[in-house]
């Protein structure tokens, strides 16, 4: 028997109740006990566990948030690294450490481990954009939620003859975007990934609009490049008038177009809600593998799907760059532009 | 009978449902209906004279070409903002001329209602919110029969206790603000969700008290940013989870502050609103050093398919008021009164406002909803 301390760092995602579920029942068949650490990182600095036996994951999986809570705490950061933390892993015997977190809370893992910590890692992420692995946890809700809102905004679009930019996330990756994109038969997708044309979107709109279509849905990822000569309203406070790459857009495009140009930016409702079924069951089966790998004792590992199957990988290849849209994804969706 | 229809200002769930209907019922009785395309925009850019574009600007309709459509939200006869009565100089159609001697805005009336001869409609429904329906009225006056139906997803047609779209727009609301709810808890923060809703708070409080949010700021009711500080403060800091939601009407205002309107006035004098949530938000961050999720919801209040109860409305009006038009009335509009289905006379909107009442229904010392008596009001309670 060993123990097992779970914690789930950074921002919410779709999934994390399920990933938890699934590794507490699977530690409890292998005869292991699991630990849950509160409020990230900083639970695991400050000593804040709970024992989380089989009752405690019921009726968690179609829940969104994360029961453990989370925090934006990092021990290399706000502590003394691997000294901060390892006092509370001594007085738990706890064994192996599960961290699900993104990019940046799996490299903290990964120094961790160097350290002396016995890590093993759970990618997450609504963006997809982790290295080592096909997909992550959350980010089929996501696209799911931005496809449903592509739909119901073509009604409205073409209800007006609009032009409607939606701005989804993605600061330097563009697989939300581009998956929304597709599915949501977008006009024109812009991603971080790939430097666009403004004229060129505008004159495949006005081709479009030319030929009967009299309505546009384009999708934009949140981190392309601003289009030059943009300056910002403010308001009477000296505020901002509203953010987003997509609000700096829109009059370039009714000015290029002639057509109304609208903004909806889908912000926090992409991470927000209930997983979807397929990001119920990938998170399901990653917790479960991360108990096996604790049972197993190999640590240094992050848990990841390879070819539908999944797997143990070395923690530093989910450490690596992060990963971008790859090139015959984005050509299936340049297809269908305008 | 040729019974034409149009669809004018914001579209709401529910429009192609009603335009539906009403070829059905019409259909039912051995009447025709034709489509005016791009609401009132049509009687302004069609050319009588010119056959393209009296076919450009319509839409013959049948049982079979609408069997369809209520499935989706929007309206197939897409819609405009465009006012006959009132249009500017860089927005008249070549082959018009303003009449001798008029000022800005010109009034293209006459030719408005020779469109409607050409195209030989004998009764026009146009569906649409007060500015739409405030053009059907003038026509009533110049003697077209005009029956109307009111939509909008502010509920705030005076005249009807009800409009097509806004069970939808509010049930959007609340489904959006659930879903805002884990990732707020989450990161125990404030979440600031701004809802369209121009003049009028009604989208604001009714979602606001139907997803039980801490607080609601109106448009009604300027907000005192320090005061909303220190209960979304404490909302936060009594709930478990450590979060705290409010909700923002897109026409609400901070004090010592005016509304955020952008670009130029339509046909209507309104300008685009917008930005009042982020402002909001902006200075909560400041007074209570707490990160905000800001959240728009903006144009997915209004989109997508209609729930059943603006299925139920659309259908009945729609019925209605083919009903009306075939009996030879004019002047009226459909209208629920008191739970039961009527209709109005049209100039029934020019004659009031249609508001949430502050008193009854809103604290504006609390930003809460506080419904101080629900017997004997209507079902959405304005």
């Amino acid at each position: 028997m060993s123990v097992i301390g779970v914690l789930t760092a950074g921002g919410d995602c779709p999934g994390l109740n399920a990933v938890i579920r699934g590794l507490v029942v699977r530690a409890h068949e292998n005869d292991d006990e699991v630990l849950g650490i509160l409020n990230g990182w900083e639970g695991l600095m400050e000593g804040h566990v709970e024992m989380l036996d089989n009752h405690a994951v019921e009726e968690i999986l179609p829940k969104g948030g994360t029961i453990l809570g989370t925090s934006r705490k990092d021990p290399y950061v706000h502590g003394d690294g691997y000294e901060s933390v390892a006092r509370t892993l001594k007085r738990n015997d706890i064994d192996s450490l599960v961290v699900i977190g993104g990019d940046g809370t799996l490299r903290t893992a990964l120094r961790l481990g160097e350290d002396g910590a016995n890590v093993i890692g759970v990618p997450k992420t609504i963006d997809n954009d982790i290295s080592g692995t096909d997909f992550t946890f959350g980010f089929d809700t996501a696209v799911q939620i931005v496809t449903d809102a592509i739909d119901r905004l073509t009604t409205t679009a073409e209800a007006h003859n609009r032009v409607i930019l939606v701005e989804v996330m993605g600061r330097t990756k563009g697989w939300i975007a581009t998956y929304a994109g597709l599915a949501g038969g977008a006009q024109a997708i812009l991603i971080p990934e790939v430097p666009y044309d403004i004229e060129q979107i505008a004159a495949l709109i006005r081709r479009r609009h030319r030929h009967g279509k009299n309505y546009s849905i384009v999708v934009v990822a949140e981190g392309i490049e601003p289009p030059e000569k943009v300056t910002l309203q403010k308001d009477v406070f000296g505020f901002d008038r509203l953010g987003g790459v997509a609000y700096q857009l829109a009059p370039v495009i009714e000015e290029l177009t002639g057509y109304e140009t609208r903004v909806t930016v889908l912000g926090h409702l992409q991470r927000g809600g209930t997983p979807s079924a397929f990001d119920r069951v990938l998170a399901t089966r990653l917790g479960a593998k991360a108990a096996d790998l604790a049972a197993e004792g190999q640590h240094g590992t992050m848990v990841a799907m390879r070819n539908a199957n999944i797997v143990g990988v070395p923690l530093a290849e989910g450490c690596a760059e992060i990963r971008g849209v790859d090139d015959e994804l984005f050509s299936v969706a340049q297809s269908f532009f305008g | 009978m040729r019974i034409g229809i149009l669809t004018g200002g914001g579209d709401v769930p529910g429009l192609n449902a009603a335009i539906k209907a009403v070829v059905n019922r019409a259909a039912e009785h051995g009447h025709e209906v034709i489509g005016l395309r791009r609401g009132w925009a049509g009687l302004l850019y069609v050319n009588p004279d010119d056959p393209a574009s009296l076919e450009e600007f319509s839409q013959p309709m049948d049982p079979n070409w609408v069997r369809t459509i209520d499935r989706s939200g929007g309206t197939v006869l897409h819609s405009s903002r465009t006012h006959p009565g009132k249009v500017k100089a860089s927005d008249v159609p070549d082959f018009l001329t303003p009449p001798d001697g008029a000022q800005e805005p010109y009034d293209f009336t006459p030719h408005a209602i020779d469109v409607l001869e050409a195209y030989g409609i004998d009764v026009l429904i146009p569906i649409g919110g007060d500015d739409t329906l405030s053009y059907g009225l003038r026509l009533h006056q110049e003697g077209v029969p005009v029956i109307a139906i009111p939509k909008t997803m502010d509920n705030d047609v005076h005249g009807t206790d009800y409009c097509i779209g806004f069970s939808t727009a509010v049930t959007r609301g609340v489904e959006f603000i659930g879903n805002l709810r884990t990732s707020t808890g989450s990161h125990e923060r404030i979440a600031v969700v701004e809802l369209f809703g121009r003049y009028s708070g009604e989208t604001s409080l009714i979602t606001a008290y139907l997803a039980g949010v801490d607080r609601a700021v109106i448009s009604e009711v300027p907000v005192d940013i320090n005061r909303l500080a220190d209960y979304l403060t404490a909302d936060r800091a009594a709930n478990p989870s450590q979060y705290a939601m409010v909700t923002v009407s897109e026409g609400a205002v901070v004090e010592g502050g005016e509304m955020l309107l952008s670009g130029e006035a339509d046909a209507y004098g309104h300008r685009k609103l917008g930005g009042v949530g982020e402002q909001v938000g902006s200075m909560l961050k400041e007074v209570t050093g707490i990160h905000i999720i800001n959240q728009t919801i903006g144009y997915l209040m209004r989109s997508g398919s209609p729930d059943s109860l603006d299925l139920m409305v659309a259908n009945n009006y729609a019925v209605m008021a083919t009903d009306l038009a075939v009996e030879g009335q004019s002047g009226r509009m459909v209208a629920l009164k008191g739970g039961t289905y009527t209709n109005v006379p049209i100039s029934m909107i020019g004659e009031g406002v249609k508001r949430v009442d502050v008193g009854e229904m809103y604290d504006p010392e609390t930003y809460r909803p506080n419904i101080r008596h629900v017997g004997g009001k209507p079902m959405f309670l304005y």
